[in-house]
């Protein structure tokens, strides 16, 4: 008994929709109908065997080995099982997913955990801008679940999020957490210019002092907040890869906003690593 | 059937379904938490008259609350669903939210569940924010000591009320000091609380009245001072009658307090005045679930 292994037999010319290669569609189909399955490869469909050695019986742990960032759609729609990337993905990884697990051992595109709506998305790399954000006409971004980035993220991250949890443990580029409904986004290192930028409600979470907050921000000066000993408690318990959350401190400087838009959303600096 | 010279009396305890849930409180330090726990299970004896029953379940330590912050657990029993949905939300909020740096949470996991920070929330008057975490729902209101946070919900689960022992002493104090011996025994278990004062009852009823508004008064059969007016169940020697009340998650759980609790008042032995255990019942027509007392302590 081995994982689903699909090894991408040499880098494609084009993007590839990988949205069929999850666990939900192919819990029923025997190995022989997953190599004939056809994926949207450019302007054609190519049979799965035409791209990809596949290997392997349990087919909700999907292995994708040799990944480029031709990849596209990794995980989308996926409500089961896990998916473990190794190599690099292009967008849309884990779009619209409602459970399970996605992990890319690499680099993630733009629009990573777009619509997303439970699971968790781990990159133990960088990810591009609009990392959990909605796509445009959407009405919201991700409405629930985790991502986690263990590398630096792009611009825009968790634009217009809904719910759900984002963790930056890199650089996060400007504009993260801009025009956020609700939701919680940590940044671990510095943030670009511009974080939370027309937001609603919601919290962004800055370990670092940021250079600049915009005017829009009000101060509400060094607070012991009791939300972010829940907060990392809870992550802590969530899994040992978190359990760094544990020296984080509840004391924060709290910036409420944005108040160009009425906004009811925070901005919490935190001011200690040391637990009190 | 006697345990150091003290009587077992051949009869048994009955006990009824209710429905639970526990919360856990945290605080700053355990001081302020046992504040609010002190005040949630005020007033919580009996349905009779409190609709809820509530007790101090354990200490928690801040390894084992979801803040990680010292905290305690209490447990609330009620007749049904709809009595904890009406006391949960305002013991929780006159009570917890009001004590300093306190925080609350469900101590329970069920399918079934109620609303507790869903409720509360709208003391935040707007400005009250929502946040998910582990698949659990909480409020952040806001409150002049910085916030209050709040599970949305409890968890609710079948549970056992009425669980029950008498014991029969000389003197008052020889049958407190024996039932305070025994209530610290059964606080040793978790999932089982005694929601009386101290643990006692020190005005066992019985149900019914001869008045017509009343639904409990008092078990003359076993008050000391109406002997040779009413059949009393007291021998001449008996001066005082003490009950302790059991709630408990299941009826093992039940068991073992009452088994553990019984024992530890008849270590006090015939020689400090304990004449006899005896138990509650109602002639097996109130509840299901039935405590012999010889059987238990077997």
């Amino acid at each position: 008994m081995s994982a689903l292994t699909f090894t991408l037999k040499s880098r494609p010319k084009f993007t590839l929709d990988m949205s069929p290669l999850i666990p939900d569609k192919l819990q029923d189909l025997t190995l022989e109908k997953i190599k004939k399955l056809g994926l949207v490869y450019g302007k054609e469909t190519v049979k799965v065997e035409s791209l990809f050695t596949v290997k392997g019986n349990i087919k909700n742990t999907i292995v994708i080995n040799k990944s480029c960032e031709q990849l596209i759609c990794v995980g989308k729609e996926m409500s089961t099982g896990s998916i473990t990337v190794k190599g690099d993905v292009g967008d849309f990884l884990g779009q619209s997913m409602k459970n399970g697990e996605v992990t890319v051992v690499g680099n993630a595109g733009s629009w990573s955990g777009t619509g997303m709506s439970g699971g968790r998305i781990n990159v133990r790399g960088n990810v591009g801008d609009y990392t959990g954000a909605g796509l445009p006409g959407d009405a919201f971004g991700m409405t629930n679940g985790l991502i986690n980035i263990t590398g630096d993220a792009g611009d825009r991250v968790g634009d217009r999020m809904r719910r759900g949890i984002i963790i930056i443990q890199g650089k996060s580029g400007a504009y993260c957490g801009s025009r956020i409904h609700a939701g919680t986004i940590i940044a671990l290192d510095k943030v670009g210019k511009h974080s939370g930028e027309g937001m609603r409600r919601g919290t962004v979470i800055l370990a670092k002092k940021p250079s600049h907050i915009s005017a829009t921000f009000k101060s509400c000066g060094n607070l012991k907040m009791q939300f972010l000993r829940l907060l990392f408690t809870q992550l802590s318990n969530i899994d040992d890869e978190f359990l760094f959350f544990s020296k984080y401190g509840p004391i924060a400087h709290r910036f409420s906003g944005d108040l160009a838009r009425n906004g009811k959303g925070e901005i919490l600096i935190l001011q200690t690593m040391t637990k009190r | 059937m006697k345990i150091n010279g003290v009587e077992i009396v051949d009869t048994f305890a009955e006990a009824f379904p209710m429905k639970a849930t526990r919360i856990i409180i945290t605080a700053m330090n355990l001081k302020w938490a046992y504040q609010a726990a002190n005040a949630i299970r005020g007033f919580a004896s009996s349905v009779i008259a409190c609709g809820i029953e509530a007790d101090i379940e354990r200490e928690l330590k801040p390894s084992e609350t979801p803040d990680g912050r010292p905290g305690i657990s209490v447990m609330i029993f009620a007749m049904s669903i709809k009595e904890l949905e009406k006391h949960i939300p305002t013991r929780v909020g006159q009570s917890v939210m009001t004590t300093a740096t306190t925080a609350c949470f469900s101590g329970l996991d069920s399918e079934k569940k109620v609303s507790m920070g869903k409720s509360l929330r709208f003391f935040g008057d707007g400005f009250q924010i929502s946040k998910t975490m582990n698949g659990k729902r909480f409020w952040r209101i806001p409150v002049m000591h910085g916030e209050f946070i709040c599970e949305d919900t409890t968890g609710v689960t079948k549970a056992i009320g009425g669980g029950n022992f008498l014991v029969l002493a000389k003197t008052a104090r020889q049958g407190l000091t024996a039932c305070e011996k025994a209530v610290n025994e059964i606080q040793k278990i978790s999932g089982v609380i005694t929601a009386f004062p101290g643990g006692v009852v020190g005005s066992g009823s019985k149900v019914g009245s001869k008045y017509p508004f009343l639904t409990a008064s008092t078990n003359e059969a076993y008050c000391p001072t109406l002997k040779g007016q009413v059949k009393s169940e007291l021998g001449d020697e008996v001066g005082s009658v003490l009950e302790i009340v059991i709630d408990g998650l299941d009826e093992e759980l039940i068991n073992q307090a009452m088994r553990v609790g019984i024992r530890a008042a008849c270590s006090f032995g015939s020689a400090k005045g304990i004449c006899s255990i005896s138990a509650g019942n109602y002639g097996g027509n109130l509840g299901p679930h039935l405590f012999h007392l010889r059987k238990l302590l077997k």
